[in-house]
């Protein structure tokens, strides 16, 4: 039985117009464990964010309640057009490597010591990055979390928060691949499990959405397999569950991010990218598709006439103005591609937040920025990664209501990018694409996390703290990456305390005139030593 | 008679002579100073001495149980209390007692002969005492020192850089700790004073006269600063010690009134007397001890069991509190307390620790509630007298139940993995970080409860962020594989090269060094110059490094005061714009010699102490860095290392680095200069210069990285990497905003020749072994410069080597610089032939260079498959293939071919 007391029909949400920045922390468990009963009421919030939740959870089996209470009503405009970043959690990630693939924690003594400068200037937590290929290795239902485990470990005693990324795709820089059995089962596998391009070739760090509910693994689908994953991850990380583990992220395709691998050639993103939809499955289930809408001719193969991996958009007439993704064909075989990305992310999404439910995590998932030829009416380069939605409407909103009914945070990366470095050539805009999917977001109520993209950009800081700064969309939290020779080398470390200290209203350069009275005050306290002053002697 | 305090220089002392009213006041110092203020030396890190006497009492009901503590290890803990208890935390934490030691300092004045006189300086205490001292000469102005000639240093006498000598003191005699140095003076040199400080090595420590320099009058006009010893006037001065108010009741007061002098029997000697004087000096001497907490839950009672002991002698008191609700704030448990507990101020408990019966040492047992989260505790001495935990308070972690299975967890963990060695010294090592920042993080919080002393706990925090950071990325630079510096590196800088000027030309400049250290000595170095630029330009020179034009203390230029009095000792600024003009004219670029370490005072500050600028940039102490003690700066901390000899300057302060980019773009836009030679860029972060590129956008711009190469006994290694990684690290730190002179290919080049080992110079991947191996767009190659050789000879190049050292860098990658010196010397034919090589061939920084042979007497390489070259007097011949060789120079042990 499951009653929702009150709620929204559609979103299980209302909305009341009231600002709060108060830190609602409190969460008991009595685990009653008598007859099979649980009693676990929680309530939580995000720190000065505008979110409440407060959940009354009574054994599955009863009675459940549930109320999202969020102040962004779509009326209330904040005054003031900026706001304190005192609120803004800061994370940083971990190196992808920081787990080796026997389960050995790279480079221990630079993480343990670079986590104790981070918590000294004042961060507030670690991304850590727990790939499935390292953890499921060698079979099915093997898990070795040893690594991680040790890494959680060290980030608990430093005090820092640990916000774990499921990482159920592979990696080329550091080479980290998807289990062994996967990879064994996709070699053998007739018509691949991996997405495959026009021209064949598989993508091998990610697993076709068409096959979420196949069982391609061993008997087992995918779904199920991730499932298993969370439960493991929750009963070997129990101890840190909601204490230092405070948010996990899910894998939701290739790098993490929700998209199709349309760009497999790194080298060479200029171009539009290709559709990705060659594979068996995907290929049965288009042709099971236009079967269904009554045009089995079209279910025959993707687009005849994209322009390949790296052509311009235009070379080809299929994103030209007024060209096939405008036309009948193209709506239908768009509406379908995208329809496959919108309901993975909703299978691993609903998987996760069922497996996750009650620990006081909350759950992420990644969009990616895909602001290559965003200035272009047809989008290429979102379309190609599947987000498009039929007669014009906002490509982001159905994304968007996913993650709202599954009570899961969307994390936006790129948010250091700025137009005016873009070329001008590749009618690139990250800042108006970024500002499209957080208005997504907040009509569908969406808390936003952000990211900075990969690589190290001119005046990314400075985007960065304009992006957090933004009232009209409050990103309460953001994922710095990532931790690594570059990170601290002393320019770019340099740079990054800055940035903090910028957030942080860590007041620095004042103290030449504050102290200048204080002197004798502080020099006599018991001889002037930190250790005396913390003796509360004075 | 005159009495004379001294006070030893330790590091707070600019604070208290800035105190606003006269009156000054010494205030307690403390023993844990250390970690805050002294210098890094006082605090041997990492030393865990337990002391091996110290016998630990432990008892779970006031029963005596004796666990005995090795002394060689931290953990090892035999024990024969019973089993039932659980130990959760166990340490011993090394604790330094810093006991003071009296003394005295003498200085005796003595004649031999007629004119020959003789100086001991002479230190009572142990320790490892070093005169640091210089000369005046009649006739000099200002408080800079000179060096003595060379017949008055004594043997082993160090020089420090070109203005001060550092001579040890020895001990008088075994077993005695009386330790002196003696200099010898003869009075018809034109010495007319002789200036010293005396500087502890131990500790650091510089002891200092009334907070200046000693100074010894040789002749009777030298200006009185109130520092004189010995002046025959008998210091009349007297009044000038009533600014120093001693408390003597004050413990850590280190200066006392009692200075006794003797004047000597008086003799005539060009109006000097014979003198001895006595100056009583203090010393903090570090005593080691440890402190051993052992908690253990009892699990009758589930109290916590705190047993604390130490070998402190005397009588020590706990003075503790509780934390608990995940609070670190200091809190009184309920009662009942132990005995000998009193309250204090309602804040915190204190006990006395029990004597021991063998006297060595007290323990103390604390029965604490089974839910406190920890203990939290510090020591105290005496009233003055608090140790704590290397600057923070000890902490003992109270794992509350739910904690432990993490721990066994993670004990598991590292049971399951199979490299257990590796394992277990890293979960030893951080169990240790561990503790640190529990400790760190209770400190900061209590900090901010309380918002003391905002200003000194930033400072160590930020320190210690830095510290960490370097650490952390030291370690991950060094892991990350396939670190191929110049592929990356050179990729990375394409990009900057198209927007911005960047500093490091076309790659294809040849540097010429357009002076040496007597080019002063003319007073019309500039139009001397002038008139070789003809010569110079034809011999194929693109670029022209100048000597460092401001108004300076010394005449060679590199101690600059006035940054805007561009008139020198090498000419007037008309003089220099007219020698940039016609070396302009004749398509040679021209580099300013740049000194922005350190700057020289125009005025003295209210303590005698020269830190007040004037000029132009008329700063005041706050441009000076805090932490050289001979010049009370206000700033912050360098960021680089000091360079003694005049103030340096904290580039960290916006005002400085605003002035400072100012002034290069002045000198650009006035002087005409294309680029910048940096002066001893070790002395501060090399992110300020990229500021100050960024700035100037020079054309070419090479900094001065200098610093020793790694030798084992006396050999210089054959791996250098770390030393140019400390190269290519500082010219990463300017974002490749400034090439720097590649020292390491010098210092190896000085090997290879000098001793025949060829095979040094190529690395084990098969590159250069220099910073052109890694870097050379960045690596500027030189063989000698004017601090190198000329005059000065501080690390000459083997002689007679000189063109197989040419034949080097001016066929291999990088940017050569080519010294004044050998231009106008027996081998100018020579290099002018291969400087037209270079030049006909279109050598440039980033050649390729192929390495075909380094064996013990020969090396030899191919240059962009174009130029050939051998050096060593081994046999080499190029590959007599497609390509049609034919030799280009020739000389003593080395030849270069080309191909036509």
């Amino acid at each position: 039985m499951e009653v929702s007391v009150i709620g929204n029909p559609q979103t299980k949400k209302i909305y009341r117009t009231e600002l709060t920045y108060r830190e609602l922390g409190f969460r008991f468990g009595s685990q009653v464990i008598s007859g099979e009963s649980r009693n676990r009421v929680s309530f939580l919030t995000h720190q000065s964010s505008k979110w409440k939740e407060i959940k009354i959870q009574s054994s599955p089996r009863s009675v459940r309640c549930e109320a999202i209470v969020s102040d962004q009503a779509p009326f209330l405009k904040p005054t003031p057009k900026s706001r304190s970043l005192e609120g803004v959690k800061l994370f940083v990630g971990l190196p992808l490597d920081t787990v080796s693939d026997c389960n050995n924690v790279n480079h221990l003594k630079a993480i343990t010591a670079g986590l104790k400068a981070l918590k000294l200037l004042g961060v507030e937590g670690i991304e850590l990055p727990i790939f499935w290929g390292v953890v499921e290795k060698e079979a099915p239902g093997k898990y070795e979390w040893s690594g991680y485990l040790a890494v959680a470990e060290i980030v608990k005693k430093v005090g820092l928060k640990l916000h774990a990324s499921l990482s159920f795709h592979g990696s080329k820089n550091p080479e980290i691949s998807l289990p062994d059995w996967v990879a064994k089962i996709g070699e053998e596998a007739e018509g691949g499990i991996y997405f495959t391009d026009r021209y064949g070739k598989q993508y091998k760090d990610c697993l076709s959405f068409a096959v979420d509910d196949v069982p391609v693994l061993d008997g087992k689908t995918p779904m199920e397999v991730y499932g298993g994953f969370c439960e493991s991850f929750k009963s070997a990380f129990s101890d840190y569950m909601g204490n230092t583990i405070t948010g996990i992220t899910l894998g939701l395709g290739p790098d993490g991010e929700l998209r199709y691998p349309s760009h497999q050639h790194e080298t060479n993103l200029s171009g539009a990218g290709e559709f990705q939809c060659y594979d068996k499955h995907m290929l049965s289930a288009l042709k099971h598709y236009a079967v269904s809408t009554g045009n089995p001719l079209w279910g025959l193969g993707g687009p005849h006439d994209a322009p390949a991996y790296d052509q311009q958009p235009h070379s080809t007439p299929f994103f030209s103005d007024g060209g096939s993704w405008e036309s009948q064909y193209g709506d239908f075989f768009l509406t379908w591609y995208s329809s496959l990305l919108t309901s993975h992310a909703d299978r691993v999404l609903s998987v996760a937040s069922s497996a996750f439910k009650g620990t006081g995590v909350s759950l992420c998932g990644k969009l990616p920025l895909l602001h290559q030829w965003n200035k272009l009416r047809s989008h290429p380069s979102e379309l190609t990664a599947g987000f498009y939605s039929s007669g014009g409407h906002d490509r982001y909103e159905a994304i968007a209501e996913i993650f709202a009914k599954n009570s899961c945070r969307m994390i936006i990366p790129g948010m250091d990018l700025s137009d005016e470095h873009q070329s001008p050539a590749s009618l690139s805009s990250p800042e108006s694409l970024l500002a499209h999917i957080k208005t997504s977001c907040k009509r569908q109520g969406v808390v936003v996390s952000g990211q900075n993209s990969a690589a190290l950009v001119p005046g990314g800081f400075e985007r960065i703290v304009e992006n957090l700064k933004d009232e009209s969309v409050g990103v309460d939290l953001f994922t710095y990456q990532r931790m690594g020779a570059v990170f601290f080398s002393p320019e770019h470390f340099h740079a990054f305390t800055v940035f903090v200290r910028n957030m942080n209203q860590f007041e620095l350069s004042s103290y030449d005139q504050a102290v200048e009275g204080d002197k004798a005050k502080t020099m006599s306290i018991g001889s002037g030593t930190t250790g005396a002053a913390s003796l509360q002697t004075a | 008679m005159s009495t004379v305090p001294i006070e030893p220089l330790l590091h707070h002392s600019p604070l208290r002579h800035t105190s606003l009213n006269g009156a000054r006041t010494f205030l307690p110092s403390s023993l844990n100073l250390r970690c805050h203020f002294t210098s890094k030396k006082l605090h041997s890190i990492g030393r865990s001495v337990t002391s091996g006497n110290s016998l630990g009492f432990l008892s779970s009901e006031r029963r005596r149980s004796i666990a005995i503590r090795a002394s060689s290890s931290d953990t090892a803990v035999v024990e024969t209390t019973s089993q039932s208890d659980d130990v959760i935390f166990n340490e011993n934490f090394p604790v330094q007692r810093i006991d003071k030691a009296e003394g005295k300092i003498y200085v005796r004045l003595k004649q031999v002969k007629e004119n020959d006189w003789e100086l001991s300086v002479g230190c009572s205490l142990p320790g490892k005492w070093i005169l640091h001292w210089g000369v005046s000469y009649v006739g000099d102005t200002g408080s800079e020192w000179d060096q003595p000639p060379e017949d008055m240093r004594p043997p082993g006498s160090l020089a420090i850089k070109d203005y001060a000598i550092e001579t040890p003191l020895e001990k008088l005699s075994e077993g005695d700790s009386f330790h002196e140095v003696t200099i010898n003076l003869n009075l018809e040199s034109s010495v007319a004073a002789l200036n010293f400080v005396l500087k502890d090595e131990e500790t650091g420590a510089w002891y200092q006269h009334k907070g200046r320099d000693f100074k010894v009058p040789l002749l009777d006009d030298v200006p009185d600063d109130g520092n004189l010893i010995g002046a025959k006037k008998g210091f009349g001065a007297l009044g000038k010690l009533s600014n120093i108010v001693v408390n003597p009741d004050e413990p850590g007061a280190d200066v006392q009134e009692k200075g006794k002098s003797s004047s000597g029997s008086t003799k005539e000697g060009k109006g000097l007397e014979e003198f001895y004087e006595e100056m009583p000096i203090s010393k903090h001497v570090a005593g080691d001890n440890s402190v051993s907490v052992t908690a253990r839950k009892c699990p009758e009672t589930s109290k916590n069991i705190v047993s604390i002991e130490t070998d402190l002698p005397g009588d020590v008191t706990v003075h503790w509190g509780v934390c608990k609700n995940g609070n670190k704030k200091w809190e009184i448990p309920a009662e009942p307390h132990p005995e000998e507990t009193s309250l204090f101020k309602n804040k915190a408990l204190r006990t006395r620790l029990q004597r021991k019966d063998d006297g060595n040492g007290s323990s103390g047992l604390f029965s604490l509630d089974g839910e406190l989260e920890g203990l939290c505790f510090v020591l105290k001495l005496n009233e003055n007298t608090w140790l704590n935990n290397r600057g923070e308070d000890f902490y003992v972690p109270f794992l509350t139940s739910a904690a432990l299975p993490v721990e066994s967890g993670a004990a598991q963990v590292s049971g399951k993995t199979p490299k257990t060695n590796q394992e277990v010294s890293d979960s030893g090592f951080t169990a240790e970080i561990i503790t640190e920042i529990r400790n760190l993080a209770i400190d900061i919080s209590s900090h901010k409860n309380q918002k003391t002393n905002v200003k000194e706990v930033q400072e160590n925090i930020l320190q210690e962020i830095e510290k960490l950071a370097a650490e952390a990325y030291s370690i991950f630079r060094s892991t990350t594989p396939a670190f191929t510096p110049e592929s990356d590196l050179e990729s990375e800088d394409e990009k900057p090269e198209i927007k911005i000027s960047s500093g490091t030309g076309s790659g294809f400049e040849i540097l010429c060094q357009g002076f040496n250290w007597e080019s002063h000595k003319s007073g019309r170095w500039y139009q001397e110059l002038q008139e070789k630029a003809d010569e110079l330009a034809s011999l194929g020179f693109t670029v022209l490094w100048l000597p460092p034009p401001t108004e300076s203390v010394s005449p060679e230029g590199y101690m600059p005061k006035d940054l805007y009095n561009l008139n020198s000792r090498y000419g007037t600024i008309d003089e220099l714009k007219e020698t940039v003009k016609r070396f302009h004219k004749v398509g040679i670029k021209v580099l300013g010699d740049a000194v922005l370490n350190h700057r020289c005072a125009h005025f003295k500050n209210s303590n005698g102490v020269w830190n007040l600028f004037g000029g132009r940039l008329n700063w005041d102490d706050r441009a000076v860095v805090a932490d050289d003690p001979h010049f009370q700066g206000r700033g912050n901390k360098s960021s680089g290392d000091n360079f003694h000899a005049a103030p340096n300057i904290d580039h960290s302060q916006d005002f400085v680095r605003k002035d400072i980019k100012e002034w290069l773009c002045w000198m650009r836009e006035e002087v005409g200069y294309d680029g910048w030679r940096l002066d001893f860029v070790r002395g501060f972060w090399g992110g300020y210069v990229k500021d100050y590129m960024d700035a100037s956008k020079p054309y070419f711009a090479v900094g001065e990285y200098w610093d020793s190469l790694s030798y084992t006994y006396g050999e210089m290694d054959y791996n250098q990497d770390a030393h140019r990684q400390r190269i290519v690290d500082w010219i990463n730190a300017t974002s490749g905003a400034a090439g720097a002179f590649d020292v390491t290919t010098k210092g190896i080049l000085h090997a290879a020749l000098q001793k025949c080992e060829y095979w040094r110079l190529s690395d084990p991947k098969g590159k250069p072994p220099g910073v052109v191996g890694w870097w050379p767009s960045r690596a500027v190659t030189f063989i000698e410069n004017h601090d190198t050789g000329s005059t000065q000879g501080h690390w000459r190049f083997p002689g007679g080597k000189e063109m197989q050292g040419y034949a080097y860098i001016l066929t291999h990658p990088g940017t050569p610089a080519v010294f004044f010196d050998h231009i106008y010397s027996d081998y100018r034919s020579e290099i002018a032939s291969l400087l037209s090589l270079r030049n006909r061939q279109k050598l440039h920084c980033r050649s390729e260079v192929n390495i075909v042979k380094s064996e013990r007497d020969v090396y030899a390489a191919i240059i962009d498959e174009k130029v050939a070259m051998k050096i060593g007097p081994g046999h080499y011949e190029p590959p007599s293939g497609s390509q049609n060789w034919s030799v280009a120079v020739e000389g003593r042990d080395y030849k270069v071919w080309e191909t036509s």
